[in-house]
């Protein structure tokens, strides 16, 4: 009985016929190799990145927060401590930890740093979390920790606060600011607590000291084992203001108010391994085409159709993990470096003080290491279906070969439309997915639009007027033949070009655009000669100039007006970030705020506010609408009418513009944070400063106060908001550097491998009589014409997918709009450095092959 | 016409041929055949300045195209010389008809008439405006014989040009190739391994060790009786 014939596994094929060939163009298929290694390095290195410090702030608040089932807290800052007599004695409450929690700033050697103060009940508060526990420093009193000026801070505050590791004989001090005024305390020992800077004290020296006296920030709760929370909640009755949360919220805030960032970051990172997939594309289509006549041969041979696919899929597949594994590799050992170098702030600025340690998560890994091998998969998907529509007699005869035009001309089109619709899509859980899938839909559209734009662009050459021209100009005739002809391998090459200059056209639209309106947003926000702050970060009951001073200040020789402004956190909705309430003079808001439309006309009587776009999107408060507002911890939140949405490009998390009369009224706080003064004319702003240092030196203050105040002129600040936000944009800066780089490496390799292939056309030509200098010119000019077509594409593609990243990408990620303001001399430059280099690309791979060797190559089989 | 004197070509330290001295005369029809390796292609290209020389000159019509500056051979051979390949060499993007104008175009001379005689002297009148793919390779190499013709250069270089043709249809292209170089008058040296398109030519030279012979020898392994 005949046996029936072995088929040579897939395995087999990869051997003995991908393999040579990797071998053969090793440079080529490597730097496939490092798009996707580099690819999912970025990604991934991102996630750990993220991932990391989130953990660990995660952590860190949950360090504070201990093994409570709940915590008390106010919407604003502090509440009654009578209702901590009222929640200990609950019989279903097993334990109740008071806390005060400051936020505030510690001078070190002139130097402000951010330092958390936690007053605790030494007694209680181990119980919930034993790291908590203050230990006194050897030679310490044992007692120390209920002394109301003993500190007890940890690790990183010691080693931010420039403390010694070891104990000496005098304790060393702390100075912490209040007002304008400086806390000393006298540091006793540690505790164990990780994170952020942290400094525990005794509760009753946190509120005689730091202005909480018969206040607390919240009240740690452990409840009874079987006790229902809601039935203890409800027989509390809980004052206006305070509500129950979950310890997990705190954790949930700082993860929503980041995710947005991280997820742009994410998705800027991904930018890299799409690009990837199109280097992958080009080496392995260049590689098929290098590949014909072997493919028409095997498939004389035997070789079905099927199978060749199937060859060119598996190399694209082992081409990705490969690339995945090193990336894994690489991504990790960046991410490590990163947060040993960065400590896991990537420019967001979302996890203050924390230090993270890397946190490898094979689940993350397999999914990173799986769109690697899907971008070089879907990167080979072209080239393969290439091999397989061969037709292997006309390919053996040297005239092309490739069944068809495997091209739908609606693909396009079809996908450029489904892109504008994505974009109109609402965000979902937050996020701009639909945009994200814009943009994919818009560049793969565009990309599948390049034959028809090649052949549209050169339709204009095949006019009756415009032959004859062309049978006077032989190189152009043969250029724009052979591109009209090959309108598939010019997708092949200028994909990458189109791919790489239409990101870097959005990402350039996308921050000019966002550039130009923070310019145009601080021209506005910033109208005084002189801006005086008591603090940095200047939001907190601690951190504020008192009201004889801002009286003082008024009536300082050089000063024409004054204008104060008050800052608070509003909690407003648990699972969300506060807010922040700005209270200022507001004669004319459409004058005084950068209004994003006109506003409501004011109602009489009323408490008229304006709110940022966050406000407007995240709460929906707009123009009409009323807004409770918890104001004064322990009183009915009063009511007020949105009468008008502002730009607040500073506050991410919401913000809130209230007249300072009206805050005055309803809260009773005359203090300031912030004061912005106008010079009367010939005065000067050092003068001005001069007078305020004296004044703050008469008030008591003394030269440690002085330090605590920040003088800006406008000039300054804006210096300041546009070197930081250039910082944060630098990043894309590289990603559009790397994605033009990678772009052109596609250019270069297209044409390098199409002048191989045509060695027998151009030794034609070199047997006609054409000079090697016609034989550049004329690659160069096709180089020129197919550059040119992926610059125009490119540019118009990078614009639409600007206005998806301007329009729906900010608003629904950040919630706030911007105008588009394109930067049209650099786009334009942007673009003749495309077709300058794809050029001179083209021009440099057929210089490679001199004139006499491709004169040689007629002779040649393969 | 074609003047080879003392024409030397090396590999390195291999030398191909040494002291080859050639006189063709205009309108003569001249076979070169030879074992294959012996350097008849390269010889060939050395005729048309796309090889380089170790030693003597080739000059055509007295112009020494060896020792010609690239640029100028290349000027040289577009007015000059025509080529017919073994492998045909059309350019696939190119209609038949543009194929066989290149040459004119090339010369800054289009001119559609002379491409239509062409066509028309090989038979292929109607299939100016078809693409190659759609042509048998007897038509291919017609295509290639009125595309070294229609600039009515002095010299035809002919390498094997029914080498991948069958014995009928390689007749057939001979009865062009020889009848137009006639009627054009035109020089040709045609490198071939085959008996019947030597026995065409005015003159067969074999291409050995020692150098160039007169006469192919019967019993040449090299020389097929069909084909």
């Amino acid at each position: 009985m005949a046996e029936a014939p072995r088929e040579a596994s897939l395995w087999q094929h990869l051997r003995h016929l991908a393999w040579p060939e990797l071998r053969h163009q090793p440079w080529r298929n490597l730097t496939a190799l490092l798009a996707v290694v580099l690819g999912v390095a970025l990604a991934f290195s991102v996630h750990l990145i993220n991932e990391s410090a989130l953990s660990e702030f995660s952590a860190a608040v949950r360090g504070v927060n201990g093994q409570a089932d709940f915590e008390l807290r106010a919407q604003r800052e502090g509440f009654d401590e009578a209702l901590y007599d009222q929640v200990s004695h609950h019989p279903g409450i097993a334990l109740a930890s008071p806390v005060v929690d400051i936020e505030t700033l510690a001078m070190v050697d002139g130097q402000r740093v951010p330092v958390r103060v936690l007053g605790l009940d030494a007694l209680v508060a181990p119980q919930l979390n034993p790291d908590l526990l203050p230990r006194p420093d050897p030679g310490a009193d044992r007692l120390a920790l209920l002394q109301p000026d003993a500190a007890f801070p940890n690790d990183s505050a010691r080693q931010q606060l420039g403390l010694p590791g070891v104990p000496g004989d005098t304790p060393p001090t702390l100075a912490l600011q209040q007002g304008l005024e400086t806390v000393p305390l006298r540091v006793q020992g540690r505790v164990g607590l990780g994170g952020e800077p942290v400094v525990v004290m005794d509760i009753a020296g946190a509120q005689e000291r730091f202005g909480w006296l018969g206040r607390l920030s919240r009240i740690e709760v452990r409840l009874q084992p079987g006790a229902d929370r809601a039935q203890i909640l409800g027989a509390l009755a809980l004052p206006p203001g305070v509500r129950a949360v979950d310890p997990e919220e705190a954790a949930q805030r700082v993860s929503n108010l980041s995710r947005a960032y991280r997820v742009n970051l994410t998705v800027l990172a991904l930018v890299a391994l799409f690009t990837g997939s199109f280097l992958v594309f080009s080496v392995l289509s260049l590689s098929v085409a290098r590949r014909t006549a072997q493919f028409a041969l095997l498939g004389v041979l035997g070789l079905s159709a099927r199978e060749r696919l199937r060859l060119v899929l598996a190399e694209s597949a082992l081409l990705g993990l490969a690339g995945s594994l090193l990336g894994l590799g690489l991504g990790t050992a960046l991410a490590d470096a990163a947060l040993r170098l960065l400590a896991g702030d990537l420019g967001g600025g979302y996890f203050p003080g924390v230090t993270p340690t890397l946190r490898f998560s094979p689940w993350a890994a397999l999914l990173y290491g799986s769109l690697g091998v899907g971008a070089a998969l879907v990167g080979g998907w072209l080239p393969a279906r290439m091999a397989q529509g061969l037709a292997p007699a006309q390919a053996l005869k040297g005239l092309g070969g490739h069944g068809g035009d495997a091209h739908r001309p609606w693909a396009g089109p079809a996908l450029l439309g489904l892109g504008g619709l994505l974009a109109l899509s609402p965000p979902v859980g937050g996020m701009p997915l639909g945009a994200y899938l814009s943009v994919a839909c818009l560049l793969l559209g565009g990309i599948a639009c390049v034959p028809a734009g090649v052949a549209w662009l050169l339709g204009a050459a095949a006019g009756a007027r415009q032959a004859r021209w062309l049978q006077r100009h032989p190189l152009v005739l043969l250029a724009t033949a052979r591109a009209r002809h090959q309108r598939h391998t010019a997708t092949i090459a200028v994909a990458g070009v189109v791919a790489s200059l239409a990101l870097s056209v959005a990402l350039t639209v996308m921050v000019s655009s966002f550039r130009h309106a923070v310019v145009d947003w601080l021209d506005t926000v910033l109208p005084a000669d002189l801006y005086v702050r008591s603090s940095v970060s200047a939001a907190s009951d601690n951190v504020f100039l008192p009201p004889a001073l801002v009286q003082a200040v008024t009536q300082l020789p050089g000063v024409a007006r004054l204008e104060t402004q008050r800052v608070v956190h509003l909690q407003l909705d648990p699972a969300q970030p506060s807010v922040t309430l700005l209270a200022r003079p507001l004669p004319d808001p459409a004058r005084d705020l950068p209004l994003v439309a006109m506003p409501l006309p004011p109602l009489p009587g009323e408490v008229n506010v304006y709110v940022s776009e966050a406000m407007a999107s995240v709460y929906g408060a707009g123009p009409g609408t009323t807004l409770t507002l918890p104001l004064v911890p322990g009183r009915p939140p009063e009511q007020v009418q949105v009468r008008g949405v502002w730009r607040d490009y500073a506050r991410q998390s919401g913000s809130i513009m209230m007249a300072a009369a009206d805050f005055e009224r309803l809260t009773g706080d005359d203090r300031a944070n912030d004061l912005a003064l106008w010079l009367q004319p010939g005065a000067t702003a050092a003068e001005v400063q001069a007078g305020i240092r004296e004044a703050v030196r008469r008030s008591g203050g003394g030269e440690a106060a002085e330090a605590l105040l920040e003088f800006s002129s406008p000039g300054e600040i804006r210096a300041i908001s546009l070197r930081i936000f250039d910082r944060s944009f630098a990043v894309t800066y590289w990603l559009q550097a790397v994605a033009i780089a990678i772009g052109l490496f596609g250019v270069a390799a297209s044409f390098s491998a199409q002048v191989l292939a045509r060695r027998k056309e151009f030794g034609l030509l070199t047997h006609l009589g054409l000079t090697r200098r016609q034989i550049l010119a004329l690659v160069a000019g096709e180089g020129a014409v197919w550059s040119a077509t992926g610059a125009l594409l490119g540019w118009a593609l990078g614009l639409a997918v600007s206005v998806v990243l301007v329009k729906v990408v900010n608003p629904q990620s950040f919630h706030w709009t911007m105008d588009l303001a394109p930067p049209w001399p650099r786009l334009a430059l942007l673009c003749l450095m495309v077709l300058a280099a794809g050029t001179l690309t083209a021009w440099l791979s057929a210089w490679r092959v001199g004139a006499k060797d491709a004169a040689k190559s007629v002779k040649e089989d393969w | 016409m074609l003047t080879l004197t003392d024409v030397t070509k090396r590999y390195g330290t291999h030398t191909l041929f040494s002291g080859l001295s050639l006189q063709v005369e205009p309108g003569e029809f001249v076979a070169l055949v030879g074992e294959s390796g012996m350097g008849k292609s390269t010889l060939l290209n050395c005729m048309a300045g796309l090889d380089t020389l170790d030693a003597g000159e080739v000059s055509i019509d007295g112009t020494p195209i060896s020792r010609l500056p690239e640029d100028a051979q290349a000027r040289f051979r577009r007015r000059h010389l025509g080529f017919i390949f073994q492998a045909f060499h059309v350019l696939p993007h190119l209609s038949v008809a543009d194929n066989v104008a290149l040459p004119l175009l090339l010369l800054g001379e289009p001119d559609a008439e002379r491409v239509a005689q062409a066509l028309a002297a090989v038979g292929l009148a109607a299939l100016g405006p078809r693409l190659p793919q759609t042509l048998s390779g007897g038509q291919l190499q017609r295509v290639a014989i009125a595309r070294a013709l229609v600039h009515r250069p002095r010299l035809i270089l002919a390498d094997e040009p029914t080498g991948n043709l069958d014995p009928s249809t390689a007749g057939q292209v001979m009865d062009v190739l020889v009848g137009q170089v006639h009627r054009h008058r035109a020089a040709c040296v045609l490198v071939t391994h085959s008996r019947s398109a030597a026995a065409r030519a005015d003159r067969v030279l074999r291409l050995t060790p020692r150098g160039i012979e007169a006469g192919p020898s019967t019993a040449d392994p090299a020389a097929p009786a069909h084909g």
